[in-house]
């Protein structure tokens, strides 16, 4: 990664331009031309450095619940635990984490009856019974964009 | 709420954009609507705030910011929403909730905090007991990315 790489990240990060000609905006901000710009980006993706370029909604605008989840997984069920857990298409984020709660994965729903039955469900087929239900009751920040150095 | 228009918008957006040198016109296309209308649609969920961010998301491994660790923290409720606002200040920490407890489970103010190596984010944790005075914390590190989706709506 070049100068030029660092810079187009840190703008699109924060701001992909909503334009009829992005890649062109870019240039004209970043002093190159639309096809550098363009071929740039596409490299970036190639290499594994961008994942997605796409929208961040609020999920609580489009009357949607979420919530952080955390099992006590003992090690002989963990492969089996995640395969049905990943399977629920609300769930958008999972991890193994260090600590005696060891899997931790975020639940997305348009109710919290329905987060909940899926935690049931999940309870019955995998015999894990210790799942904590943390929803969040305040944010105090949400930053989703760094600044690349 | 949104619309019908809007759900096939935000259908288009919620993952990934085409990568081609119009995207915008390749999804308007596909919705049936104008380039202009689009965007103009685009921008107005935007401005409504139901549009946080429209952007691009990294592998943040390969993209440089090395370590990111979850912690846990217990603090009083009478305090929380100031600790919380104190949290927010620092620029290593990306995501501050607070959550609610139940069980065993007592630590109730949840920090993302990312750092460029271990000695940094030990500076780092260092600085915001220091300036927080909180002290009851557990850290919460990742050993693997089991899943990781953009949400589906619509």
């Amino acid at each position: 990664m070049d100068d030029i790489d660092r810079k187009i990240l840190n703008e699109i990060q924060a701001c992909f331009p909503i334009t009829e000609r992005p890649y062109k905006y870019l240039g004209d901000k970043l002093d190159c031309t639309e096809d550098e710009i363009f071929l740039r980006v596409k490299r970036l993706i190639k290499d594994g450095i961008i994942r997605r370029i796409g929208g961040s909604f609020s999920p609580k605008k489009l009357g949607f619940v979420s919530t952080l989840c955390a099992a006590k997984v003992p090690e002989d069920k963990i492969e089996k635990f995640v395969e049905v857990v990943n399977k629920y298409s609300g769930v958008t984020h999972n991890y193994f984490r260090d600590h005696e709660y060891n899997i931790w994965f975020t639940f997305i729903a348009p109710d919290m009856n329905l987060i909940k039955n899926h935690i049931g469900q999940i309870v019955r087929s995998t015999g894990v019974n210790d799942i904590l239900n943390l929803p969040s009751l305040k944010t105090y920040k949400i930053l989703v964009d760094f600044h690349i150095s | 709420m949104v619309d019908e228009l809007e759900k096939k918008i935000i259908h288009h957006l919620q993952d990934t954009i085409p990568f081609t040198e119009r995207p915008f016109a390749d999804i308007a296309t596909k919705i049936g609507i104008s380039e202009k209308e689009l965007i103009k649609r685009i921008k107005e969920l935007k401005e409504k705030g139901i549009l946080r961010r429209f952007g691009a998301t990294l592998y943040h491994q390969r993209a440089g910011v090395k370590t990111n660790v979850m912690v846990a923290w217990n603090v009083p409720e009478n305090i929380v929403d100031e600790v919380g606002a104190l949290m927010a200040g620092f620029e290593e920490i990306s995501h501050c909730y607070k959550r609610k407890i139940q069980g065993d489970w007592k630590y109730n103010l949840f920090t993302m905090i990312h750092s460029n190596n271990k000695k940094d984010f030990k500076k780092v944790l260092d600085k915001i007991i220091e300036t927080t005075g909180m002290k009851d914390y557990i850290m919460l590190s990742t050993l693997k990315e089991l899943k990781k989706v953009s949400p589906t709506y619509y």
